[in-house]
């Protein structure tokens, strides 16, 4: 999965996946790989995990090999125009970004064109060993993933119809371009990930994506017994795990996260799981 | 009367099984309940007493007090136009594929349609409570400024952002204003998106004095509303929920209290262990009480920074899949405030 070029992680919200985007980059560049992480969804979230402060567009050293930066529109919009597109003579001032916003909200596409763009932007320019993507949630990954594609059906010739193409050809190199679904052993967030799998296949815009579910409870091997908050404790464990159990047979995962007991703050919950994933990739 | 409970929170934190429970609480103690809900688990909307749950409120079979509904926002949408624009218009507006695109991207919108479908089951004055699990797309505050967004949307403040200056009449379609941007625009974008772009928002304009008229009797249910947050007490939800106690009073009302989901019992807390226990056991209490110890510093640092009521709900396993579960679910709660919300105590 290290080997890859681009790695866009979703998963619905509140399952982990900044976190996930975080540890995989922590561990590709504990392996010496130059590494850009994105925020693609504005959400602060990847921030909050690798303790770095807001993070800007221009992508900022957060520790040796590891960089960082937050897709911020106008200024994608603006590289976008100028260096894809080659329109010169273009500033961030005026009725630019606030045209855009309007036609962004109207035509279908065109604000998903512009994140996706600069992620894959990234991709191609060979700066880094490996781009991270920490994508919008489940729930909104299809339109960013389909953005090349739609844009070519709405404008089907010139300029912006070629960067369409190049991208859908990236996205879809199973060399270069892998997803990961980040997803937990619970109702909601399994039928979500199952039914983004459904989409993911039926439109055969990226190559397979990988399941990962975070949270993992291990068997205790030993029944509840006692009483008191002994016997409650392993009860509660006891019962989490089953429920989980059913999940897993739902939706088979391809790398599971152990559930972490006791970590306070998101710095140390990305590290632990960039350790958890050093064994497992 | 109709009081109304919104219920908002990060997602993933059971924000629509806490809800499901407070109408169910609500309706065994005697309140003609409906609770309107998004996207509800399937165990839960058998719960709740269909498995299929529609736009239309259906009363539950075994528990007449209680009824509920979806909140289905692509739908709701198509009504703003039926509702407020001439028929012609209305009809031009639902084929439009960029009405269908801004319903989609546009995230104040969905919450717009579904605080409109809300507003009109409170106005129905059917229910003595009304329990509203608001939507998630649109990310927390938004949900309570949508009114004044959707306004600003079919006001033609995106008109005037693309055309600039004064709004312009249709005629502006045929003479191009000659701003630079939009022929920077049209050479990228190819000759007629922007026309059709601003065909659309045209046509939308003639919505506004029917939208704009109810975002104020949305906002002024909002207003009366009892807003109740939702969290558990892992960092990015406690992070969202502090965003609302900041920016809530703003724009609706003091949020009543927060909620945390997932509580686990304080007594684990450095509880001792028998010395002839088996050690995996030990240390299985040890790991889940300094869970339960990390949740409770996380609930008292939101109380007082936020100067907040906490109320802790306890942690299931297993999703509730009947009534009486999801009623456990609020009356096993420690410190829920029944008052407040005016729900009396169980017969």
């Amino acid at each position: 999965m290290l080997d890859k070029r681009l790695l866009v992680v979703s998963g619905k919200g509140g399952v982990g996946k900044s976190a996930v985007a975080a540890g995989l980059g922590q561990l590709a560049a504990r392996r010496g790989k130059k590494v850009l992480l994105m925020d693609m969804s504005n959400g602060g979230g990847l921030a909050a995990h690798l303790a770095s402060g807001t993070l800007e567009f221009a992508p900022r050293e957060i520790r040796p090999g590891l960089f960082a930066m937050r897709i911020v529109r106008s200024d994608a919009l603006l590289e976008y125009l100028t260096l894809q597109l080659s329109i010169r003579g273009l500033n961030r001032f005026g009725g630019l970004a606030r045209a855009f916003d309007a036609l962004a909200t109207a035509a279908p596409a065109v604000r998903e064109i512009v994140t996706m763009g600069k992620v894959l932007w990234e991709v191609r320019e060979k700066k880094w060993d490996i781009v991270i993507a920490d994508a919008p949630p489940t729930g909104q990954i299809g339109s960013f993933l389909r953005a090349p594609k739609s844009i070519s059906e709405l404008v089907p010739t010139g300029r912006i119809e070629r960067q369409a193409a190049w991208m859908s050809h990236t996205l879809g190199d199973p060399d270069t371009t892998h997803v990961i679904l980040v997803n937990l052993a619970e109702e909601l967030p399994t039928t979500e990930t199952r039914q983004t799998l459904d989409w993911l296949e039926t439109n055969q815009l990226v190559p397979p994506a990988t399941i990962l579910t975070n949270r993992i409870l291990q068997d205790l091997d030993r029944e509840p017994a006692g009483k008191g908050p002994i016997l409650e404790a392993a009860m509660h464990h006891r019962s989490v795990y089953t429920e989980q159990q059913e999940w897993l047979g739902v939706l088979t995962p391809d790398l599971t996260l152990p559930y972490l007991f006791g970590l306070l703050t998101p710095p140390e919950v990305s590290a632990r799981i960039s350790d958890e994933l050093e064994v497992a990739l | 009367m109709t009081s109304t409970i919104l219920v908002t929170g990060a997602g993933g934190v059971g924000k629509t099984t806490v809800s499901a429970a407070i109408a169910v609480s609500a309706a065994r103690a005697g309140l003609r309940t409906l609770v309107l809900t998004v996207d509800p688990a399937k165990r839960l909307a058998s719960a709740l007493g269909t498995e299929s749950l529609g736009n239309e409120p259906e009363p539950h079979p075994a528990e007449p007090n209680l009824w509920a509904a979806m909140l289905d926002a692509s739908h709701s949408w198509q009504s703003v136009a039926v509702r407020h624009a001439e028929p012609d218009v209305a009809e031009r507006l639902v084929q439009n594929e960029f009405f269908i695109a801004a319903s989609e991207h546009f995230p104040a919108s969905q919450s717009y349609a579904a605080a409109d479908q809300a507003v009109t089951y409170v106005e129905a004055l059917a229910w003595d409570l009304v329990v509203v699990d608001t939507p998630p797309s649109a990310g927390g505050i938004d949900f309570f400024t949508a009114p004044a967004q959707m306004a600003d949307l079919v006001g033609g403040k995106l008109l005037r952002w693309l055309t600039g200056g004064s709004l312009p009449g249709r005629r502006f379609l045929y003479t191009r204003a000659g701003r630079p941007i939009l022929r920077m625009a049209d050479s990228i974008l190819g000759n007629d998106l922007l026309e059709r772009v601003a065909e659309f928002l045209l046509d939308l304009r003639t919505t506004y004095d029917g939208v704009a008229r109810r975002g104020r009797q949305i906002e002024s249910v909002f207003s009366n509303s009892a807003i109740l947050i939702v969290t558990t007490a892992d960092p990015a939800p406690v992070a969202e929920a502090a965003r609302f106690f900041r920016e809530l009073p703003e724009v609706a009302s003091d949020p009543i209290a927060v909620l945390f989901n997932r509580t686990l019992p304080d007594t684990w807390i450095g509880a001792p262990a028998a010395k002839s226990a088996p050690p995996v056991l030990a240390e299985n209490l040890r790991r889940w009480g300094a869970e339960s110890l990390r949740q409770v510093d996380t609930r008292a640092e939101f109380a007082a920074v936020h100067n907040a009521r906490v109320v802790s709900i306890p942690w299931v396993a297993h999703p509730p899949t009947d009534l009486d579960s999801l009623e456990s679910l609020i009356r096993e709660s420690v410190d829920f405030p029944f008052d407040e919300l005016a729900i009396p105590a169980r017969p």
